[in-house]
């Protein structure tokens, strides 16, 4: 086979499939190559992604990149089975496989898939908790990305240090993998090692909370988190917060201040807790309905530092009884929820697992701004 | 003219089943693979057609698993991640969940090793399968659902408000379960997960052919600290063993549990017991039992640890743990096998691992029972 002519290979597409389109050829290859069935133009060419050409000692030994030749008119066309991947570099090997070559002997012609360029624009739109204290056993951070996000980074871009001196605090959170997402990719649970976190477990006995109490620290979300086009983020985001004792009651709706609209309003109903909840979960755990059980259609928010939660419902509220509806499973900072104590201990009476299916508060809205009616 | 086959019995019908995502495998009946597709919140039960029957018992070693893949699929090292392995018990090829690419590039791939090495990928148009939801769909007027904004036609449905205006509204739940380990046990499909939100311990029971009652049937399993504090967490990994007698679970805050499938029948709160603990920064990757001698035993790969082995025997007369104590719990050997992640039986003679080399890859390497 000669040398002497120079192959082109440019991205191109085949009958609506994207490929790269290799020109160049002489009449004679170009005559023996299209005289080949499918499989044996398969033997004499081969593309691989050119990073793993010297990493192999042969290049033969391995399978090359999943996909077909075909040939167009001058020119032979590769049509890879799963897209280029851009920023990548693919090779075209011109040889036989039939005589097992060295690569140092074969034609190898190379080219680049274009970088995506363009600005980054995707931004953290939270973090969470956004408690300025939280429990020496907090137990998840949640980070709200603008747009979705790309998996495999948390473990690389988000880090906790300490911020009176900066010094990093190391294997705070569980390795997850995969790692934990909702489904629009948008938004990161991050767990802290729960083993560390459990008393009376190996991890926590050996190595402690991975929090400390006393110490402060801040959260950061580095800007090389890559979204799902690849682009790092547009600037990093970071939250402090101070450690304090840990928290291990279970959470009661009774413990709760009910401020109850009055009734011909849209006046929002709040609660306010006695500790801060689990941003995620008060999102669904907390709802309203009327008094045959129908949800209520109205916007409801989370207030700050998670510490209450509002509905302010679309049509006035009417001089009837509703129900504030709460899922058990709705959790604290430190995973206790209405049903359990996140690590209970057998010994305490007042810890044993709570048999709730909800929690419900029942109310009336008055027609006067006077009193409202509390019930339960 | 109908086409039959034989997992029609099963309830496989065929099709394409549209998978959004590929996690754990696991083999059930005749060939039948399990894949757990976290994404679309689905298990999909797939006949890969796979008509090879050995009786052999052969190694399969293949060096620099992770770059063959990459070469086939075109894509570099870092943009491919393997999920989990499975290996089909009649061919014994190896069946791999890998996923290549990552954000809007990334793609589900199910990839078979034969025994040569050869790598294929397993071709899922017009092929038997049947699925189940692994959550409840939400329903459409579940107000506790994230109404957003969305663009185009492809998702959501338009909404006219009160000042006119019309937009294009979505309803989410952002509440995902993550699949971590699947096993399939005697016409039931055990499915350990974890949530994004809530954290706790779910088992699902998911009986097979599926017939749409697998919601009802989960249980918390819970295990208690040196007999003082009772938790639960995420199952990372679980191995059945005893003849599918009993479950060794390995939860995410290290502790291995045991607990007997028979107290999985009809419980939904059980407490397992603690027979060991790994210890900081140990979490248990997976495990697999086999027997020799006509002994049974498990095999535990860990992150940063070489792998243990357990004498299954041990692990039923293991009290559950009461005093710290190191090491803690059921007797264990440590093996000279460094950096094994996934293991899989081969066959009667051959445990395959997928092992980090010395220069970073991932090999396949099979071990003979009689040596570890």
């Amino acid at each position: 086979m000669t040398t002497e002519r120079r192959l082109e290979l440019a991205w191109s597409e085949h009958q609506g499939h994207e490929c790269i389109r290799i020109q160049g050829w002489t009449e004679t290859e170009l005559h023996e190559l299209t005289g080949l069935a499918p499989s044996g133009l398969g033997q004499r060419l081969v593309v691989l992604p050119s990073e793993f050409i010297k990493a192999v000692s042969h290049i033969y030994a391995l399978q090359p990149l999943l996909g077909s030749f075909k040939t167009d008119g001058t020119a032979i066309c590769f049509v890879p089975r799963f897209p280029f991947l851009d920023g990548m570099n693919y090779s075209l090997i011109v040889g036989s496989m039939t005589e097992a070559k060295d690569p140092g002997t074969s034609e190898v012609w190379t080219i680049k898939r274009p970088t995506q360029t363009g600005e980054a624009t995707t931004d953290v739109l939270g973090i969470y908790p956004s408690a300025h204290e939280l429990p020496v056993n907090q137990l998840k951070f949640y980070v709200h990305f603008s747009s979705p996000m790309s998996e495999g980074w948390a473990a690389r871009a988000v880090h906790v240090h300490r911020t009176d001196n900066g010094e990093p605090l190391n294997d705070v959170f569980l390795a997850m993998e995969p790692e934990l997402w909702d489904r629009e990719r948008r938004r990161l649970t991050l767990l802290l090692d729960p083993g560390r976190i459990k008393r009376g477990l190996a991890p926590n006995m050996e190595v402690g909370y991975p929090l400390v109490e006393g110490v402060p620290i801040t959260v950061v979300i580095d800007t090389e988190f890559r979204d799902a086009t690849g682009r790092p983020l547009r600037t990093s985001a970071e939250r402090r917060y101070k450690i304090r004792a840990p928290v291990r009651v279970r959470v009661e709706s009774a413990n709760w201040q009910y401020h109850y609209p009055t009734a011909g309003s849209t006046d929002p109903l709040t609660v306010e807790f006695d500790r801060p909840l689990d941003y995620a979960l008060l999102r669904h755990c907390l709802w309203v309905t009327d008094a045959a059980g129908v949800p209520l259609v109205g916007k409801e928010s989370v207030g700050s530092s998670e510490w209450s939660w509002r509905f302010e419902p679309r049509l006035p509220w009417e001089e009837n009884r509703y129900v504030v509806m709460v899922d058990p499973r709705l959790e604290d900072l430190a995973g206790n929820s209405l049903i359990r104590v996140f690590d209970r201990d057998l010994m305490r009476a007042e810890d044993v697992p709570a048999n709730v299916r909800h929690a419900v508060i029942d109310f009336t809205p008055a027609l006067s701004l006077t009193s409202p009616s509390s019930l339960d | 003219m109908s086409v039959t086959f034989g997992t029609e019995k099963y309830g496989l019908k065929v099709g394409t089943p549209d998978i959004k995502s590929v996690g754990p495998l696991a083999f059930g009946p005749e060939g039948i693979l399990f894949v757990a597709d976290s994404v679309g919140a689905t298990i999909f039960a797939i006949d890969v057609r796979d008509f090879i029957s050995t009786s052999k018992s052969d190694p399969i070693d293949v060096d620099n698993l992770d770059t063959r893949l990459a070469t086939y699929l075109g894509c570099s090292r870092d943009d491919l991640f393997i999920r989990d392995m499975a290996v089909h018990p009649s061919s014994q090829n190896i069946y791999l969940s890998v996923i290549r690419g990552s954000g809007t590039a990334a793609i589900p791939v199910l990839i078979k090793v034969e025994t040569g090495g050869a790598l294929s990928e397993v071709l899922l148009n017009g092929i038997p399968y049947t699925q189940t939801a692994i959550e409840n769909a939400p329903a459409e007027d579940d107000v506790r659902l994230e109404n957003r904004v969305v663009q185009g036609n492809r998702e959501g449905e338009e909404m006219t408000f009160g000042n006119g205006i019309s937009l294009r509204i979505a309803k989410d739940t952002l509440r995902t379960v993550t699949v971590t380990d699947m096993a399939y046990v005697d016409g039931l499909l055990l499915v350990a997960g974890a949530s994004n939100e809530e954290f706790s311990s779910t088992l699902r029971r998911i009986p097979f052919p599926f017939n749409g009652n697998s919601l009802l049937n989960s249980l918390e399993i819970f295990h208690v600290a040196h007999g003082k504090y009772e938790t639960a967490s995420p199952i990372r990994t679980f191995v059945p063993y005893g003849g599918d007698t009993n479950v060794l679970a390995s939860y995410t805050c290290t502790p291995l549990v045991h607990f007997s499938l028979s107290g999985l029948k009809s419980q939904t709160h059980l407490q397992g017991k603690t027979v060991a603990e790994l210890g900081a920064g140990n979490t248990p990757l997976d495990m697999v039992s086999y027997m020799r001698d006509g002994e049974e035993y498990l095999l535990v790969s860990s992150a940063v640890r070489p792998l243990i082995k357990i004498v299954c025997r041990d692990i039923d007369q293991q009290e559950p743990l009461t005093q710290p104590k190191k090491p803690t719990g059921v007797p264990r050997q440590t093996l000279s096998q460094q950096g094994v992640s996934r293991m899989a039986n081969l066959n009667d003679s051959y445990i395959v691992m997928m092992q980090q080399n010395d220069a970073g890859n991932i090999d396949l390497r099979s071990y003979n029972t009689a040596a570890l």
